[in-house]
Order: structure tokens, then C-alpha cells, then sequence
């Protein structure tokens, strides 16, 4: 079924289908997919993967009643249950949840960040059918826990979260994606953080072989606020990680850093956009990957250094170890600068394990699948080891730990 | 015989580097090797421990009644064979003192002798390092990373001391080693030396021999042993050069 067909099918199932101004942006859109040829080799979106799977699909959607949010006001820390990309209403002093709004999408649907040949993104504005948005109120700092969890297989869940961190507010977000079951997931998250305020990002995925997870996160950042995204991508199934950026004001932050562990025949496209649109802002971003068998990431990266963006910080940094002869990781790190007062970097250094190093640990009695494994933990130590949070850092190591063990 | 090397050819991408080398070595011996560069020393060192960029194109090397070659590089260190490296290799996020707990329970378990808990281990490590003149701290760090080259071959050292081989092979463990450094290293070596134990050790200059005495000096000139012989053999060298044995 084409993509007009589909819409127009599920229509009543999908968000803000009665708005006439929504209903304009739609057909645009579905008019992108008719006309577009799919052309792999200038988008991103679209590499090592088939996109007609994800253009020709069965809508399948199904309201959960069984969301929570429980608050443990001591702790400033909210644990939330989201369900098929449903959250429950939830308001205190610290924070409020609600269901994404029309001019929610109205005023992303604005913003001309995202291209508009991200298909992924284009899927989720066409066919959304689920979302929240949290409000984290001025000054309050608090830690909030999500688990994402989809009920039942051949769902496709198109949602949209929006994230506002008031002024002075300080949010550590902790998303985990543990579905086991044959769905897809397109998740759009818009990240707008006030002046002052700051949101660490943590996401741990860790799907199952036939569960795709598509995440887009757009980030707009004001004067002396920071962004941190930090992706444990365990997945034995499809993931995507993109990221859009803005630095709009003065002496803002964006840090994102990526690792993934991948094998069999499983994919990875990571890709970023970062915009310096102003002056003394930084951007930092580590893009690690070990990859087994037959498997394939990605990772392209733009940083853009806007003219009036003076004293712009921006690094870039990606590495992959390939434990496979078959298994590729493409990289491909660029920067547009059109500014002249700045630091920027990029690097990527791919390949297999170091031999030398082996040999090293070998001749000290250790076995080459010891070395081997611990070659890998350190290749990903610095990264690892920075994770403050306890229980999220005993969470990845366990899962390392069932990566490591069908390294042969 | 301890250590047996007869008649070993070995290549390396279509070179030919060792020719028919022969060389043995009893317990309790030091036996130095001398070269000039590109002689094929380290090649000898590294085909003793088991690196496998070489291959064997003839002869056979036996240790401590077994073939070398049934056993791969872990059996051989395990079977207390070391290798101290010329360039040891940065491991950045490998800490030092897991590592080395984990390679002397590693011999330990072949040996059939009790694995050595944390905190034995840790006062093991710290009486040898205190011994060695490396600082406590050092410890706390990744393998070889960030060091200087004389923190290396330091570090060497400690290893070989915690691991207390049989066979202890150190290739040219004296370059880049100012003349305080060469003592605490040769003294590291002097202490570990027991009639159970052997060393052969490779180097350019008479320098580290005079700290460490060796009762056998061996010549090797493109890829043989050229001249076997005591002491004087390395003031031989030291005077004149290895011109006259090519």
C-alpha cells in the first residue's frame, strides 16, 4: 500500500488528522514520498537499509491504559512507564506532563533543521500516533526514568516527545528500550532548553532481532544551557540515532556520545547535525562502535559553524573496532565553517583489533579471547567509566558482559 | 637441555631472516646475544614467544621437554617463558594491576597451584614495584600509557618479577635506558636470577652486560650465530665493531 493510501486508511487513528493546517503539511509531505526516487547515495537516512520496508508497511497501533508516573519526592526522581509511546498526565511543582499538543507539532513542523529528506522523521509527522511532552519547571532539578515499553508485535509506533527544560532547570533523563517483540519504533524527540538549564540524555537499547527503533532527537540549546546525549546502543535489532542540534545562544553546550555494540546481520545509522548559530558555543562529539560478524554502521556528522558563531568549539571523533572481516563501519565526519575564530576537529579511526596488542597480553599468559575482551572493555573504558549513576553503570556492564560473551 | 633451538629457519613476508640458527641454553645459565641491527635478534625473541607474523621454514625448538611450537603464545608464557619487549605496547584503558593479577592466576591455573587472591596479590605487586623504584601510583594507570620509555622497561621488569619465569628473553631492555635507569633494570634482573631460572639476553652494546654478567656471549650476523664464546667476546665487539664478523 502506498503512503497516501496508508494515511488516509488510519487517518482517524492518527494524531491531529482533523487540523487543516496539519492536514496541508501532510500532503506535502506525502507528495516528498511520492516524488522522491529514494536516492541512497546523497541521504543519510537511507543507508544499508531497504526503505520500502519502512515506507510499505501495516499501521498497527494500540492504546494502553497500563502508562504510570510515581514520584518519590525526596529523591527529586519520577520513575514513568510509557506504553505504545502513551504517558499518563502527570503535574506537581517540579514537573508536568501532557499530551503533545497541535501547536506542539505546528511550531517542529516549522523548524527547518531537519531536512526535508529525513524520511524517518517524515513517517513520524505523517503518521503520528503517540507522545508526551514533559515541562521541567524553573529551577528544579530532578532525575526522571522512562521505560519504553510496546505491548504487542506488529505495532507501529509513531511518536513525538517534547522535552522543555525551563530556565535554571536541571533534568538527567534515563531512557531504556528493552522490547522484545516484531515492532517498529519511531520516535521524535524536541529538546528545548531554556537559559541556564541542563539535560543529561542517557538511552540504553536493547531490542530484540526484529524490533526497529528509530529515534530522532531535534535539540535547540539558549544562552548558557547544555545538552548531553549519551546512546549504549545494544540492539540485536535495526537502530537508528539521529541527532539535530541548535546552539542559538551564547556559551551553550552540546555533547553527544554514541556507542554501540553490534552482530549477525544487525545495522546502525548514527547520524548528527550541529548548528553553531552563535558565539562562545561547543560542541563535543565520541561516536564509538564494535562491530562483529556481518554487521554495518554508519556515522555521519556536519557541524555547522555559522558566521557570527566567534569562538565556537567543535570536535568530532569516531572509532570503530571491526571484529569480523565482514563486518564495515562507514564514517564520514565534516565541518562548514564560516567563521574565523574557531576550534574545531574531526577524526575517525577505524579498523581490527590491534594485533600488537594481543601479542602483548598473550605473552603474559593471557588468552587471545581474554585479550581480546579486554581490548574491547578498553576501547570503551573512558566512556564507561564516566557513567556516575550506579545502577545504569552496573545495567551496561551486564550487558557488555552478554556482548562479550559471543565474542569468539 | 632448558631451552634447545636447532637448526631454526624463519620468514617473514618473502625475507628469509633467521638461517639455520642454532643455540642452547641450560638452566640457571645467562646468555647474552649480540648483533648488529637487523641481524635478526628480535625475530629470535619474538618466534620464542609465539608471534605468528613469522613463518617456520625449518628446525625445532624444544622448552623444558616440549615442542615449542604445540604451544601457542598464552601456553608458553604460562609454561614461564617471557618476553620483555623492546617497544612495549600502549594499552590505554587496560589497568595494570587487574592485568597482572589476571596473567599470574593465569600460570598459576596451568601449574595446578591456588589462584592468588586480591589481596595477596596486592601486596605482592607493591613489595616488587617498591623494589624497582616505581611509585605506588603508577599502578593506578593503564598499561605503558603515558610512559616514559624508561617507565616501560621498568614496568617490564615488574612484570617479569611478579611472573618469576623460567626463560626470561629481554630484547635490547637497555635502549633508551639512561645510565640510573640501566642499574634499577639490572638490578630488577640480578635479583630474580636463581640456578632454576635462565635469561638470554639481546642487546648492541657491552653497556648491560657489565651489570648483568652473562655466561655466554653469542654473535649473530644475518639471521646465524656467527661466534659463541664467554665475556671477552662483548669487549671484543665494544672495541672493534661487529664489521669483522660479517
Amino acid at each position: 500500500m502506498n503512503i497516501q493510501d496508508n494515511y488516509l486508511k488510519n487517518k482517524k487513528n492518527i494524531f491531529f488528522s482533523e487540523n487543516k493546517d496539519i492536514q496541508t503539511y501532510r500532503e506535502k509531505l506525502i507528495n516528498i514520498f511520492e516524488n522522491d526516487r529514494f536516492d541512497k547515495k546523497n541521504n543519510e537516512s537511507l543507508k544499508n537499509i531497504n526503505i520500502k520496508n519502512f515506507t510499505d508497511f501495516k499501521y498497527k497501533y494500540l492504546i494502553s491504559e497500563e502508562t504510570s508516573v510515581i514520584n518519590n519526592n525526596q529523591e527529586n526522581s519520577y520513575s514513568i512507564v510509557s506504553v505504545n509511546g502513551q504517558c499518563s498526565s502527570f503535574k506537581d511543582d517540579k514537573i508536568e506532563i501532557t499530551k503533545i499538543l497541535d501547536e506542539d507539532y505546528n511550531d517542529f513542523s516549522k523548524n527547518d533543521t531537519i531536512e526535508n529528506n529525513d524520511h524517518f522523521v517524515n513517517l513520524n509527522s505523517l503518521f503520528l500516533n503517540s507522545g508526551f511532552k514533559i515541562v521541567i519547571k524553573k529551577n528544579h532539578n530532578i532525575k526522571i526514568k522512562i521505560s519504553n515499553i510496546i505491548t504487542d508485535d506488529d505495532l507501529t509506533i509513531f511518536q513525538k516527545n517534547n522535552y522543555i527544560c525551563e530556565e535554571g532547570s536541571s533534568l538527567n533523563l534515563i531512557e531504556e528500550y528493552e522490547n522484545k517483540n516484531n515492532s517498529t519504533s519511531n520516535l521524535l524527540n524536541v529538546i528545548k532548553l531554556e537559559k541556564n538549564s541542563q539535560l543529561n540524555h542517557f538511552l540504553i537499547q536493547d531490542n530484540s532481532p526484529n524490533h526497529n527503533l528509530i529515534i530522532t532527537t531535534h535539540s535547540s540549546c539558549k544562552k548558557d544551557s547544555t545538552y548531553t546525549q549519551k546512546v549504549y546502543n545494544f540492539s540485536e535489532g535495526y537502530v537508528r540515532n539521529f541527532h539535530y542540534s541548535e546552539l542559538i545562544e551564547t556559551n551553550s553546550e552540546a555533547d553527544l556520545q554514541g556507542i554501540f555494540f553490534l552482530k549477525d546481520n544487525n545495522t546502525s545509522n548514527n547520524k548528527t547535525f550541529i548548528k553553531h548559530l552563535a558565539e562562545d558555543c561547543k560542541s563535543n562529539q565520541v561516536y564509538k562502535g564494535i562491530l562483529n560478524d556481518r554487521s554495518k554502521a554508519t556515522y555521519f556528522s556536519n557541524t555547522y559553524v555559522d558566521q557570527v558563531a566567534q569562538k565556537t568549539e567543535g570536535y568530532q571523533l569516531s572509532k570503530g573496532i571491526l571484529l569480523s572481516d565482514n563486518a564495515s563501519y562507514f564514517s564520514k565526519p565534516e565541518l562548514k565553517i564560516y567563521a574565523d575564530d574557531v576550534k574545531c576537529s574531526h577524526g575517525s579511526t577505524i579498523g581490527p583489533i590491534d594485533e600488537n596488542a594481543i601479542f602483548y597480553l598473550r605473552s603474559r599468559g593471557m588468552s587471545k579471547i581474554a585479550a581480546t575482551k579486554i581490548l574491547i572493555s578498553s576501547f570503551i573504558n573512558e566512556e564507561l567509566s564516566s557513567i556516575d549513576d550506579e545502577q545504569m553503570s552496573e545495567m551496561i556492564q551486564k550487558k557488555l558482559v552478554r556482548y562479550l560473551s559471543k565474542v569468539k | 637441555m632448558f631451552l634447545e633451538i636447532k637448526d631454526l629457519s624463519v620468514k617473514i613476508e618473502n625475507k628469509n631472516i633467521l638461517k639455520s640458527l642454532n643455540l642452547n641454553i641450560n638452566k640457571g645459565e645467562v646468555h647474552a646475544i649480540m648483533g648488529p641491527n637487523g641481524s635478526g635478534k628480535s625475530t629470535l625473541a619474538n618466534v620464542l614467544a609465539g608471534k605468528e607474523d613469522y613463518e617456520i621454514l625449518n628446525g625445532r625448538i624444544n622448552f623444558k621437554d616440549n615442542d615449542l611450537f604445540d604451544l601457542n603464545i598464552e601456553e608458553r608464557a604460562q609454561e614461564g617463558m617471557f618476553l620483555a619487549f623492546q617497544y612495549p605496547v600502549e594499552i590505554p584503558g587496560v589497568n595494570i594491576t587487574p592485568f597482572l593479577h589476571s596473567a599470574i592466576n593465569s600460570k598459576r591455573k596451568r601449574m595446578n597451584i591456588e589462584e592468588i587472591d586480591n589481596l595477596s596479590f596486592a601486596k605482592l605487586l607493591k613489595s616488587k614495584a617498591s623494589d624497582l623504584g616505581i611509585n605506588i601510583d603508577m599502578l593506578k594507570r593503564s598499561v605503558n600509557t603515558g610512559f616514559s620509555g624508561g617507565e616501560k622497561k621498568r614496568y617490564e621488569i615488574l612484570q617479569m618479577s611478579i611472573l618469576n619465569p623460567d626463560l626470561a628473553i629481554l630484547d635490547e631492555t637497555d635502549s633508551g635506558l639512561d645510565i640510573d635507569a640501566l642499574k634499577i633494570v639490572t638490578d630488577g634482573v640480578n635479583k630474580l636470577k636463581t640456578k632454576d631460572n635462565s635469561f638470554l639476553i639481546i642487546t648492541h652494546y657491552q653497556k648491560l652486560l657489565d651489570y648483568i654478567k652473562p655466561d655466554y656471549v653469542h654473535v649473530m650476523v644475518n639471521g646465524s650465530i656467527v661466534r659463541s664464546g664467554g665475556s671477552e667476546i662483548a669487549a671484543e665487539i665494544d672495541k672493534d665493531g661487529f664489521q669483522k664478523f660479517q
